[in-house]
C-alpha cells in the first residue's frame, strides 16, 4: 500500500464530501423541519470524516480547521445554534476554504496557515457563533473550544452566574474586570485592595465581587499566600492602556483580563475602520484602535509561540487566541481582520487591470494629439511674446502633456505574448499535419507594442511560421542525412532595438536555394534574364508580388497569400520585412515596426522655407557638413573615418531656394544601416502627431507623413528606412530610375 | 494616620523633590541616603512603602532590598525601584530580589505620586 495512493484517496473522499457538504447545504433552507436533522447530522459527519482522514495523514492544518467546523456544526445538532441564511454562507464560505486547502494539497503547494487571513477570519468567525448560543449562555464562559492547556479564565464561580454577568457586561457600559492576583503578591508587598481602592480614583466601581473559591480550609491556608479573585464592574472614561496600568507591577503573575464597555467596543471598531489603509498584522490593528493592550499582545504571542513549538501547524492564529482568551471581543477582532483583508485586497487590486473599450483609448490619443499641436501653438506665443511668466507657464504645460502622451500611449501597448501564445497550438497542428517534430521556442513575449498592431501582426506572423514549417524545416529523413537532429527548431523572438521593434522568426531548416528563388523569378518574368543581382535581391524577390517557389503548393503554406502580402501588411503598419538565410542552415525572417503608430518625439529641420521632421528614435547626431576634405566622393562623406552615405535632401525633394553658407548632417540609423541627411538647418525636438499622407501621396519615396505644427503649418515626416536606402549604393539604380534628375545634380 | 514612606537615594535633590510631592499628597516621609542609612532607620517604626535607588554608595538598592526583606516587621513592606531605561537587567535583578514596584527614571513628581497611590493610598 502506496502512501501517495493513500493521499489521493483522501483528496478524492474529501472532494467528494466537499461536494455532498455543498449540496445540503444548499438544500437545508427550503428542506421541510423533518427532514433538517438528517441533514445536519450528514453535514456533521462530512467535516468529522476530513478531520479524522486529514489526521492521519498529519494535515494539521487541515485538522485544526475542521475541528472548529465540526464544533460549530456539532452546536447546530445539539441544537444550540440555529442554521440560519447567515450560518449557512459562513458555512458555504469555510467549505470553499477547505476546498482550497485539499486543491492546495493535490497540487503540492505548501501551505502556511499563520499567513492566511482568510482562514483566521473564517475561525473567528466560527468561534463568534460557537459563543453565541441560543438560550444557552452557559458556553461563553469557560469551555475553551478548541481544548488547549493556556491560561484559561475559566471563572471558579458557578458558571451561569459568571456567564450572566459577562453577558451583562457587554449590555450594560460598564468595562469588566477580571481579576486573578498570584499567590506572592502579598508576599512581594503588593496589596490587592490598594490597587482596587486607586482603581476607584480613575472611575466608580460599579460591583465588585469576592472570589474566594481558591481558598483551602482554614488548616491548609498559608496566611501570606493571596488565594482572591475580584470580578469588577468599573465605570469610567479612561482607556484600556490605561485600566491596565493600574495592575503594572502585578501584572506578571497575576491575570488580569479587562473587557470593554459596550459603547467601547463601538468605539473600536469605528477607530479600526478609520485607520490608515496600509498592511498591517491583527495586533497591530487591535493596538492602534485601542481593544488591545502591548503586555496583551505581548502575552498572546507568547501563547502562540509555544503553540507553536508544540505543533507548528495545529496553532492557533492571533485573532482565535484573542477570542478564546476573551482578551479582545470577537467583534473587535472581527472587525480588525476585516481591516486587514481590505488593505490586502487593496494591495493586490493595485496589480489588476481594468477593460477598457479599444475606442475609447483610441479617442483619448486622438485628443492627446489635438493637445500635442495645441499645446505647440501656445508655446510658439508664448515665445514671441517674451513673457518669461507666460513661456514658464507654457513649459510646464508642455512637460504635462507630454507625460499625458505618454502615458496614453502605453496604455494601448500590449505584450505581444499575446501573439506569440497563439503559436504553440498552430506549430503543433502543423508540425503533425506535415508529420515533422519541431519544437517551438518562444522569447521576448514581455515586449509591448502597440495594441492595433498586435491585431494586424497577428496574419502575416502566422504565414511566416507555417511557411518556416513548411517550406524551411526539412522532411526527417532529410534532416537526418544532413546529419541535423530530428527535431527541427523554430523560434519566435522579439525585442526593442533603436526606436524599433524587432521580431524575428528563425528556423534550422534548408535555407534558401538562390538559384531555385532566381530560376523561378526568371521564369514568371520577374527579372530581365541578364540583370545580375546581389545577394540580398534575390533574397528580396521572394517577397515580389506573384512568387511563389513551393513545387507542391500544400494545403498549408499555398494558399495564395504569398509573401508579397506579408510585406505589405508590415508596410502598412510603417514596418519593414527581411530575410536573412543560409543554405542548409536555416532562415531568418526578420520583421521592424516602429514603436508607436500615433503619436511620436520628433526632430524639426528646415530646408529652404519647408519643415521636415525626422523621427527622434532613430537620429544618432548631428554634424557641420564640410565642404573640403571629409567629403570623399559626392555620395559620402568622413564620419571620424567611417564612410557614410548621405542624401541632400533639397535636392532629393527639388527645393529650388538657394542652400545656405553651411549645411547641416543629420546622422540617422534604422537597423543596422547608417546615413547622413543634409539639411539647411536644424530646429530641435518636437511632438509630432502623425497624420497619414492622403492617397495621392501615398507612393511618394522619402515622406512617411505629415504632421501640424504648432504655426498651424504642415510638416512632412521624413521616412529615413527608405531615404537610408536611397543613400545607400545599393538603391543606385533605383534612384537614378525615380529622380534621374536630382541624382545627377547630386553626382556632378 | 497618615502613611509613611521611606525615600533611599544618594542624590539629596531628588530626596527633597520626592519628599515634598509626597508630603503634599499627604504622606509622612523618611529620608534616608544609601542603604545603610535606610536600614538603620528601619528602626521599628511603622513604614508603609520603601522607594530605592539601585546605584548608591556604601549598600547598593539591591543587596538593601535583599535585607529588607529579611526583617521580620518589613518583608512585607512594598518597595519600588528607582530604574532607568537602559537597566533592564538590574530591574530583573530587583524584582528577584523582592521589589516588585518600579519607576523609571528620570521621572516627573507626578508619575512618582501614581505609583505610590497604587500601593499605598495615603
Amino acid at each position: 500500500m502506496n502512501l501517495e495512493k493513500a493521499k489521493q484517496t483522501f483528496i478524492d473522499e474529501a472532494n467528494e464530501l466537499l461536494l455532498a457538504f455543498e449540496d445540503d447545504l444548499l438544500r437545508i433552507e427550503s428542506a421541510p423541519d423533518p427532514e433538517r436533522p438528517e441533514i445536519i447530522n450528514s453535514l456533521f459527519r462530512a467535516a468529522h470524516t476530513i478531520k479524522g482522514s486529514a489526521g492521519l495523514f498529519g494535515f494539521d492544518y487541515i485538522v485544526s480547521f475542521t475541528h472548529v467546523l465540526e464544533s460549530v456544526l456539532d452546536k447546530v445538532r445539539e441544537g444550540g445554534l440555529t442554521l440560519d441564511a447567515e450560518l449557512i454562507s459562513l458555512l458555504l464560505n469555510c467549505r470553499d476554504y477547505v476546498g482550497n486547502l485539499i486543491d492546495a494539497l493535490e497540487s503540492g503547494i505548501e501551505i502556511d496557515p499563520a499567513r492566511d487571513a482568510d482562514r483566521e477570519l473564517l475561525l473567528v468567525r466560527l468561534q463568534v457563533q460557537l459563543k453565541q448560543g441560543i438560550g444557552d449562555p452557559a458556553t461563553v464562559a469557560g469551555t475553551p473550544v478548541v481544548a488547549t492547556t493556556v491560561v484559561s479564565v475559566a471563572s471558579p464561580e458557578p458558571q451561569e452566574a459568571t456567564a450572566t454577568r459577562e453577558a451583562d457586561t457587554v449590555a450594560s457600559d460598564h468595562w469588566h474586570l477580571s481579576l486573578r492576583f498570584g499567590p506572592d503578591v502579598l508576599r512581594n508587598g503588593m496589596d490587592p485592595l490598594s490597587f482596587i481602592r486607586y482603581l476607584g480614583t480613575l472611575g466608580r466601581i460599579v460591583y465588585l465581587t469576592t472570589l474566594y473559591d481558591g481558598l483551602p480550609p482554614a488548616s491548609q491556608m498559608d496566611p501570606e499566600s493571596c488565594y482572591l479573585g475580584f470580578e469588577i464592574e468599573f465605570d469610567s472614561a479612561v482607556d484600556k492602556q490605561t485600566i491596565e496600568n493600574v495592575f503594572e507591577f502585578v501584572r506578571d503573575d497575576s491575570t488580569v483580563r479587562i473587557i470593554p464597555p459596550h459603547s467601547k467596543l463601538a468605539e473600536y471598531i469605528s477607530l479600526i475602520g478609520s485607520l490608515p489603509e496600509d498592511q498591517r498584522r491583527l495586533g497591530e490593528i487591535l493596538l492602534q484602535g485601542g481593544a488591545l493592550t502591548y503586555f496583551e499582545l505581548e502575552e498572546v504571542l507568547r501563547i502562540q509561540r509555544a503553540e507553536q513549538q508544540v505543533d507548528k501547524h495545529a496553532a492557533r492564529p492571533l485573532g482565535a487566541i484573542l477570542v478564546e482568551e476573551n482578551v479582545v471581543p470577537p467583534q473587535a477582532v472581527l472587525a480588525a481582520l476585516e481591516k486587514q483583508k481590505q488593505s490586502d485586497e487593496r494591495k493586490s487590486n493595485e496589480h489588476r487591470f481594468i477593460k477598457v473599450e479599444a475606442a475609447k483609448l483610441d479617442s483619448l490619443i486622438n485628443l492627446v494629439g489635438e493637445l500635442v499641436i495645441a499645446g505647440a501653438a501656445a508655446n510658439l506665443l508664448a515665445t514671441r511674446s517674451h513673457s518669461p511668466e507666460l513661456i514658464e507657464a507654457t513649459t510646464s504645460i508642455a512637460e504635462l502633456v507630454e507625460r499625458i502622451r505618454d502615458g496614453a500611449l502605453t496604455m494601448r501597448m500590449v505584450h505581444i505574448a499575446e501573439t506569440f501564445n497563439r503559436f504553440p497550438r498552430v506549430v503543433r497542428d502543423v508540425s503533425r499535419e506535415l508529420g515533422k517534430q519541431i519544437e517551438l521556442s518562444i522569447g521576448g513575449g514581455e515586449t509591448e507594442l502597440d495594441k492595433s498592431m498586435v491585431e494586424k501582426l497577428g496574419d502575416p506572423l502566422m504565414h511566416i511560421v507555417r511557411n518556416a514549417i513548411d517550406h524551411g524545416i526539412e522532411p526527417e529523413a532529410e534532416r537526418l542525412k544532413m546529419g541535423k537532429p530530428v527535431e527541427g527548431k523554430l523560434s519566435l523572438t522579439a525585442f526593442h532595438e533603436s526606436g524599433s521593434i524587432v521580431i524575428e522568426v528563425s528556423d534550422d531548416g534548408g535555407g534558401i536555394n538562390r538559384a531555385r528563388v532566381l530560376a523561378k523569378a526568371l521564369q514568371k518574368g520577374l527579372v530581365p534574364p541578364d540583370l545580375v543581382l546581389s545577394d540580398r535581391e534575390i533574397l528580396n524577390l521572394i517577397f515580389e508580388p506573384g512568387f511563389s517557389t513551393a513545387e507542391q503548393v500544400t494545403n498549408l503554406s499555398g494558399r495564395g497569400v504569398g509573401m508579397d502580402v506579408v510585406k505589405r501588411s508590415i508596410e502598412q503598419l510603417r514596418g519593414e520585412i527581411e530575410l536573412e538565410s543560409e543554405e542548409g542552415l536555416g532562415t531568418l525572417v526578420r520583421i521592424r515596426l516602429p514603436l508607436t503608430l500615433a503619436i511620436i518625439d520628433g526632430f524639426q529641420v528646415v530646408i529652404g522655407r519647408s519643415t521636415f521632421v525626422i523621427p527622434l528614435d532613430l537620429v544618432i547626431e548631428c554634424l557641420d557638413l564640410q565642404t573640403d576634405s571629409e567629403l570623399l566622393q559626392p555620395r559620402y562623406l568622413n564620419l571620424r573615418g567611417e564612410v557614410l552615405p548621405y542624401v541632400r535632401l533639397r535636392d532629393l525633394f527639388d527645393i529650388e531656394a538657394p542652400p545656405p553658407a553651411r549645411e547641416n548632417v543629420v546622422v540617422v540609423q534604422y537597423g543596422n544601416a547608417r546615413a547622413g541627411l543634409v539639411v539647411d538647418q536644424l530646429l530641435g525636438e518636437f511632438q509630432a502627431v502623425i497624420k497619414p499622407l492622403g492617397q495621392l501621396f501615398r507612393g511618394i519615396k522619402g515622406i512617411g507623413g505629415s504632421t501640424i505644427l504648432g504655426t498651424g503649418e504642415v510638416a512632412l515626416i521624413l521616412d529615413v528606412p527608405q531615404l537610408i536606402q536611397l543613400a545607400s549604393a545599393g538603391e543606385r539604380a533605383e534612384l537614378t530610375r525615380h529622380l534621374p534628375r536630382h541624382l545627377s545634380v547630386a553626382r556632378s | 494616620m497618615s502613611k509613611t514612606i521611606m525615600i533611599v537615594d544618594d542624590s539629596a535633590s531628588l530626596r527633597q523633590v520626592v519628599h515634598i510631592a509626597l508630603a503634599g499628597a499627604g504622606y509622612e516621609v523618611v529620608e534616608a541616603c544609601d542603604g545603610k542609612d535606610g536600614l538603620d532607620k528601619l528602626d521599628g517604626r511603622k513604614i508603609h512603602l520603601i522607594i530605592s535607588d539601585v546605584n548608591m554608595p556604601n549598600m547598593d538598592g539591591i543587596t538593601f532590598v535583599k535585607a529588607v526583606k529579611q526583617l521580620p516587621n518589613y518583608k512585607f513592606t512594598p518597595i519600588i525601584m528607582l530604574t532607568t531605561e537602559a537597566q533592564e537587567d538590574r530591574k530583573r535583578e530587583g524584582q528577584m530580589a523582592g521589589a516588585k514596584a518600579w519607576v523609571v527614571k528620570p521621572f516627573q513628581p507626578e508619575q512618582m505620586l501614581n505609583a505610590v497611590a497604587r500601593l499605598v493610598l495615603p
